[in-house]
């Protein structure tokens, strides 16, 4: 893909140009509440949700 | 029993005579069915009512007098929110736009017909759960302001006397919200120990089932009937049958009670602030021994679950947004699902490693404490259409008012209880919220009974005119 578009593609938004700016207007109090996240140096906390490779089958009890 | 109306009776009332054969569930669905005949048309609670509520409630009658009596919820009738699919009722989800859902029993549900209640109907929500407010539906305590939500019409359904108890799902506090502005009993069990396959899911990590009820014990009696291994729900687990029923009465002498006074505590509505602190006395007065404590990271936490949740939910209605189908959500809700797209993955992934420091933390506080107490939200019930509240020196909005002390127990997944402990200055009922470290409910229904039985409201429904 070339020069692709930031909002449609990377953001894989497919809205008109004044929806994305609505949109991002109500994002703006979140993001201000992220801004504070990404403050944090959480390098050496593994996440909540973390990878298993065990599953069960459905129906099954995981073992 | 007493000359008190069948519709206002709690389970932990009716169960013994309908044991006892001396109740009807048919006596009991026919009062039930008058008053939201009567009085629903304002309050707006239902979606949907069981064609075959009446031939449930025969059906439970006939299985008592012969003699196979199942347990405290046989013959009760309760209804469920509107995001548990059914096998007799359509499920929407509280949306009208084009979706369908499975015409087939959820766990929950059908854990609730084998332990022999009566679904008596689907209650509104606040679309895909997504929202506080629950429109339209009205508060029965002042029917010009909002249940709550997401699980808006069980708390209203509850409050009016329409039926003793219902199930809600909890996502950042969608159970104890409506419970807290509605005047119920909210429980959000530990995540996994209620199984939620068959319900709409909204955000994997942070969902939670669970009933709103009239009382501590109805709530007790509900929950033991739900909990058990989902093996289609991934976060499920298998913790063996619980007995709930056994604490109620216990002693709380020297529990140790804990007070997180930062976050939980702050700006919060003056007659909030003085009904929470007059419950803390009350249960020291019981024997609780009183342990103040904070969680500095809490300040990150609106970050984590906004990312959490956002980002789940705009996952889940990725086909839908795809299909241009949001067009046809109501305005809020299409906002939340579409801004979902702008929480980067590494956004996403920092909110789950602050989820595991809060946790980290929380299990620390846990280790002196049994049950932390505290307000279920910064302020009562507001006025429909309000966008935001002022509390103490300065402007909230409701949205974020009304979550803000709910989501730290979503983000942990431990349990909490919302339970009603007094009446601001406008009559309208306040929340106080209990929690415990994982699969400890016990403490959670212990705490709370013994706190109930010293209050004279106990299963009051608010005193509603149309």
């Amino acid at each position: 893909m070339k020069n692709p578009d930031l909002v449609r593609d990377v953001l894989g938004i497919s809205l008109e140009p004044e929806r994305v700016e609505e949109n991002l207007a109500a994002y703006a109090d979140i993001l201000q509440e992220i801004a504070k996240l990404r403050t944090l140096d959480l390098s050496d906390v593994n996440p909540a949700v973390t990878f298993s490779p065990i599953v069960a089958a459905k129906g099954t009890v995981n073992e | 029993m007493s000359e008190q109306p069948l519709w206002s009776l709690p389970i932990e009332r009716m169960a013994p005579e309908i044991q006892s054969s001396r109740l009807s569930p048919v006596e009991i669905i026919d009062s039930l069915l008058e008053r939201i005949d009567k009085y629903d048309g304002e309050i707006k609670s239902f979606v949907c009512l069981a064609p075959n509520a009446r031939a449930q409630a025969e059906a439970a009658a006939a299985e008592i007098a012969a003699g196979n009596y199942k347990g405290p919820l046989h013959g009760i009738p309760i209804a469920v929110k509107d995001n548990y699919f059914t096998a007799d009722m359509p499920t929407r989800a509280g949306t009208q736009a084009a979706v369908e859902y499975p015409k087939t029993d959820s766990t929950c549900v059908a854990k609730l017909r084998e332990a022999g209640a009566i679904i008596l109907g689907k209650t509104n929500m606040h679309e895909f759960a997504w929202g506080n407010e629950t429109p339209p539906t009205r508060n029965p305590w002042d029917t010009e302001r909002v249940p709550g939500g997401s699980s808006g019409g069980s708390g209203a359904a509850i409050a009016a006397g329409f039926v003793p108890a219902a199930l809600g799902s909890d996502t950042g506090g969608s159970i104890r919200i409506p419970a807290s502005l509605c005047g119920t009993v909210g429980m959000k069990p530990t995540y996994g120990l209620v199984g939620r396959s068959g319900i709409v899911p909204h955000s994997w990590s942070l969902d939670h089932a669970g009933p709103l009820a009239a009382t501590v014990a109805d709530a007790a009696f509900i929950t033991e009937a739900l909990v058990g291994h989902d093996a289609n729900d991934p976060g499920s687990v298998d913790r063996g049958k619980p007995d709930f029923a056994s604490v109620l009465g216990a002693s709380v002498e020297g529990m140790r009670i804990g007070i997180c006074r930062n976050h939980f505590f702050d700006a919060l509505a003056t007659d909030v602030g003085e009904k929470v602190e007059k419950a803390i006395s009350q249960l020291s007065k019981l024997g609780g021994k009183v342990v103040e404590f904070e969680i500095p990271n809490l300040k990150y936490g609106l970050a984590a679950i906004y990312a959490i949740e956002l980002a789940s939910s705009t996952a889940w209605h990725d086909p839908s947004l795809a299909a241009g189908m949001t067009a046809d959500y109501q305005s809020d809700v299409r906002t939340l699902v579409e801004i979902g797209r702008f929480v980067t993955a590494p956004d996403y992934l920092k909110a789950e490693q602050l989820r595991r420091v809060l946790m980290e933390d929380f299990a620390r506080a846990f280790s002196d404490i049994d049950v932390v107490v505290g307000p279920t939200l910064p302020l009562t019930a507001w006025r429909i259409g309000e966008r935001s509240v002022r509390i103490g020196d300065a402007d909230e909005s409701v949205l974020a008012a009304s979550w803000r002390l709910t989501y730290p127990w979503n983000l942990i997944g431990v349990p909490a209880l919302s339970i009603p402990c007094g009446i601001d200055s406008r009559g309208l009922p306040i929340g106080l919220q209990f929690a415990a470290p994982p699969f400890k409910e016990v403490d959670l229904f212990r705490l709370a009974y013994a706190y109930e039985a010293t209050q004279d409201w106990k299963g009051v429904r608010a005193p509603f005119k149309v």
